[in-house]
């Protein structure tokens, strides 16, 4: 009687430390076993909120701009509809006291249950983003307009894989913090104005840098075609190619108004382009809105640029160089210097002659990339009239085949005009608002 | 002496039926911990298979040379655009994953099956199984082949869903939605392509304009001088608000008998076949058709540019169907997303246009990849997670369900 009476007292021992575990042993909620990782999602929320900087914009506008409720709406709009949300948003301050100072807050809930995570997302204010400030390209001497033909009415040639107008885009965000101003010249009709020394925004004309965007080919405006009325200066008829006359325009245009005119890849003005005029052309390759030049058009511009008569001319100035062409030492020495990393080795099947620096009173200020035998790849032409110190246009151009890094065109032109970059200080006072996005999750268990 | 026995026998087995009842209680505790500590695993596995999966290129990547772009299997198993950081995807990664939402297409022609992300008649995707990215590779490329199964689905956080209010003159309806809510005051741009037949091959028409959501998310669209019901065009809408930018597309063809069908065929050399939709679905009073194909590109301001193809042979055709009458190919003219747009025509009142996305975020395709979590019942617990991404600046949420393929199922 004794023993059992023992054991009876043991099992209730065993059932007090099971009944006690039990109570300590709380089981986790199925949520709680397997969550959403709740702070990956505030965060990829948040960056995609600024994928164009809206959520940066809003977050330094006053509580009561309507710029919130768009956030709010959003917000709510991306989110799960079972997530509960809490934005709160703070300013940086520099005092010891206090490093953080609430100026805002979103909610769609009083709590955010039982679990939830925060993640924080440092915006900065489109007032203070770089820490550098480049020289503006003519600051000092006049000039300092960039125009970028990115024309509608025109078709490229040799820019495969791109548009013009991808690659005006392109060179736009590259180069205009380093100019005046940047154009982008949308059509031919406003070509047809700078060419006629008209500016279009106010801008200096002279001195300006024209980069022609649509590789060999070059747009060409309705009046100097064939029946408008400046086609004595486009068109001249009893040759092959009678759009060549264009291009002794474009070079006479250089030199009056001292351009540095740039050719981005190929053989420099081998088409003249208008969707409209030329709608029934195309270059033998299925582009229709252009017609050929051939390879009297760069001879015409360089003519042009060297205000020597007009003569049709056909000779090839260009030829390919067998193997790589590599960066010129300059040019190398600014990749670091701005921050552009295009192949050290490129293939240049359209690379120049030396021929013409003689022929036509050219000097090489800049050697893009290295001179191969009597074949220069890329560079810069200076014109400059003998017993004369002026420069009276330039010319840069990249004999490279395509498909075109405009990298090496943005590189080519800084390198030559050498902006200088100012470091300037950077400070978050002020100038940066720390972002905490608080998720919580309700329903269920 | 007896008593004593009896008293010793009793309270063994009253010992040993309780030690067993306790067992039993502890084992259950014990056992519950464990599966505990396993879908905890679960999880956190997950989550870091997806940020794996997220924000990692995949191999071969380099500045010139990606496996999203080319034919190529990859060494690694990576979504992420390898032009970005953070929770950026490949559009033509995305592209390359075989699909399970649609069923696959067979082309006697090629002799090939395609993985089918099609979203409904005129918008199609269709990738060749031997150019896919197939779900066990990807289990062997993360290196979870023997021990965990998952699929992964990547879909548009905003939906744009049009539908027609009014056909003469026409009045589309487009409403507007996040994964959660209306997306409220959205601003909506849209492009309308109506598609002219009087020629010998057809072509079309843009117009461009804008509008803004109401507090539902709704807005209506009119289009005097549209005849809904004579006419084929395609209404492509952009909604957009701080940041989340969605597609929606809305089409009306009066021929849907004979239209043209585009198969990728290599993602390398970026061919594309157009085929005679008789001799992929067959159909009834198969007939010739003449078709022009375009390629458009996206701009920043929600307009479309077109992008002329170096290679003539292919883009305008007429296509016929059966046996010794070939399909056509043509090249995409760049590496950057955009839509091919084909318009076709039977007659001058039987026409249509069929659009396909260059890159899913061109028309924000879903895609999802892998295996049914629903198709397999053995599944004793599935993980899920999810991210925000971005795939060429269009808002997606990518949701990855993972679960073990080891041991039995302890619970049911």
């Amino acid at each position: 009687m004794m023993r059992t009476i023992e054991i009876l007292l043991v099992i209730v021992i065993i059932t007090g430390a099971f009944t006690i575990a039990s109570f300590f042993a709380v089981l986790p909620s199925p949520r709680q076993v397997s969550p959403i990782n709740l702070r990956r999602l505030a965060l990829t929320t948040m960056q995609t909120l600024d994928v164009d900087y809206d959520l940066s914009e809003t977050v330094f506008k006053p509580p009561n701009d309507p710029a919130w409720a768009k956030l709010q709406v959003a917000l709510s709009a991306c989110l799960p509809p079972n997530i509960v949300y809490n934005m709160t948003v703070y300013e940086v301050l520099l005092t010891q006291e206090k490093l953080y100072n609430p100026t805002a807050s979103i909610s769609n809930a009083e709590s955010l249950g039982i679990a939830s995570d925060a993640a924080s997302y440092l915006a900065a204010s489109s007032n203070v983003t770089f820490n550098v400030i480049p020289e503006k390209i003519g600051e000092h001497g006049g000039g300092g307009t960039l125009y970028i033909l990115n024309c509608s009415d025109a078709n490229g040639w040799w820019i495969t894989g791109y548009t013009a107008q991808k690659l005006a885009s392109d060179l736009k965000n590259l180069l205009s913090r380093y100019f005046q101003a940047t154009i982008m010249v949308q059509n031919t009709s406003q070509l047809r104005q700078i060419l006629n020394k008209t500016s279009l925004q106010d801008e200096f004309l002279q001195n300006a840098v024209v980069i022609n965007t649509f590789g060999e080919c070059v747009p060409i405006p309705r009046e100097y075609c064939k029946g408008h009325e400046l086609e004595g200066e486009g068109y001249q008829s009893g040759v092959d190619y009678p759009y060549t006359k264009y291009c002794y325009t474009l070079g006479q245009k250089t030199r009056q108004y001292n351009w540095t005119w740039v050719s981005i890849v190929g053989y420099p003005l081998y088409y003249v382009s208008n969707t409209e005029i030329f709608a029934n052309d195309n270059n033998t390759y299925g582009i229709y809105g252009m017609q050929k030049v051939y390879q009297g058009g760069i001879n015409a511009f360089l003519q042009g640029l060297d205000n020597q008569q007009y003569r049709y001319d056909e000779t090839i100035v260009a030829a390919g160089i067998s193997g790589l062409v590599y960066l010129s030492s300059e040019v190398s020495y600014c990749c670091n210097y701005y921050g552009i990393y295009p192949s050290p080795y490129q293939t240049s099947t359209r690379a120049l002659s030396t021929s013409i620096i003689n022929n036509y009173n050219l000097t090489v200020p800049l050697y893009i990339l290295n001179q191969v035998g009597s074949q220069i790849p890329g560079a810069v032409y200076r014109h400059i009239f003998k017993s004369d110190t002026n420069i009276t246009g330039s010319f840069l151009a990249l004999g490279l085949t395509r498909t075109p890094d405009i990298r090496l065109t943005a590189l080519g032109l800084l390198s030559y005009y050498q902006p200088r970059l100012y470091a300037s200080e950077y400070t978050v006072a002020g100038t940066s608002r720390l972002v905490i996005l608080q998720l919580g999750q309700v329903g269920g268990v | 002496m007896t008593g004593s026995t009896i008293d010793h026998l009793v309270s063994v087995l009253v010992f040993l039926a309780a030690m067993l009842i306790f067992i039993g209680l502890f084992n259950q505790t014990i056992q519950t911990a464990i599966l505990y500590q396993r879908h905890r695993y679960l999880a956190t596995k997950c989550s870091d298979l997806l940020d794996n999966m997220l924000l990692n290129p995949g191999s071969p990547s380099n500045e010139t040379f990606h496996w999203g772009k080319s034919n190529c299997t990859p060494t690694s198993f990576g979504l992420q655009d390898p032009e970005f950081t953070e929770y950026r995807l490949s559009p033509f990664s995305l592209m390359r994953l075989n699909s399970i939402a649609g069923t696959p297409v067979y082309y006697p022609k090629t002799g090939l099956h395609y993985s089918n992300i099609t979203v409904g008649f005129g918008k199609f995707l269709l990738v060749p199984f031997n150019e896919v990215i197939n779900y066990s590779t990807a289990l062997t490329l993360l290196g979870i082949s023997n021990s965990h199964g998952f699929q992964l689905a990547i879909t548009p956080i905003v939906t744009v869903s049009i539908t027609e209010v009014q056909p003469k003159p026409l009045k589309l309806a487009v409403n507007v939605k996040g994964t959660g809510f209306p997306l409220s005051n959205a601003n909506i741009s849209y492009c309308f392509l109506t598609v002219q037949a009087t020629g010998a091959f057809p072509s079309y028409t843009v117009s461009y304009s804008t509008a803004y959501a109401d507090n539902e998310g709704s807005a209506l669209l009119s289009f005097p001088g549209v005849d809904g019901t004579k006419e084929t065009y395609v209404l492509i809408v952009y909604a957009h608000l701080c940041g989340l930018v969605g597609v929606g597309y809305y089409e009306h063809v009066t021929n849907d008998q004979n239209y043209v069908v585009p198969f990728i065929s290599d993602f390398g050399k970026r061919e594309i076949i157009i085929a005679h939709s008789y001799d992929v679905h067959g159909g009834s009073n198969p007939a010739a058709i003449a078709y022009n194909a375009t390629f458009v590109l996206l701009t920043e301001d929600f307009t479309l540019r077109e992008m002329p193809m170096e290679n003539s042979t292919g883009k305008v055709e007429k296509i016929n169907y059966g046996e010794g009458k070939p399909y056509y190919t043509i090249t995409i003219p760049t590496d950057n997303p955009g839509i091919l747009v084909i318009t076709y025509q039977k007659s001058a009142q039987d026409c249509g246009v069929v659009l396909m996305p260059w890159g899913i975020s061109s028309m924000a395709f879903p895609i999802t990849f892998g295996e049914n979590p629903l198709a397999i019942l053995t599944k004793e617990w599935v993980a899920t997670d999810i991210r925000q991404v971005l795939v060429n600046n269009i808002a997606y949420q990518s949701k990855l369900s993972l679960w073990s393929t080891e041991g039995y199922p302890v619970v049911s």
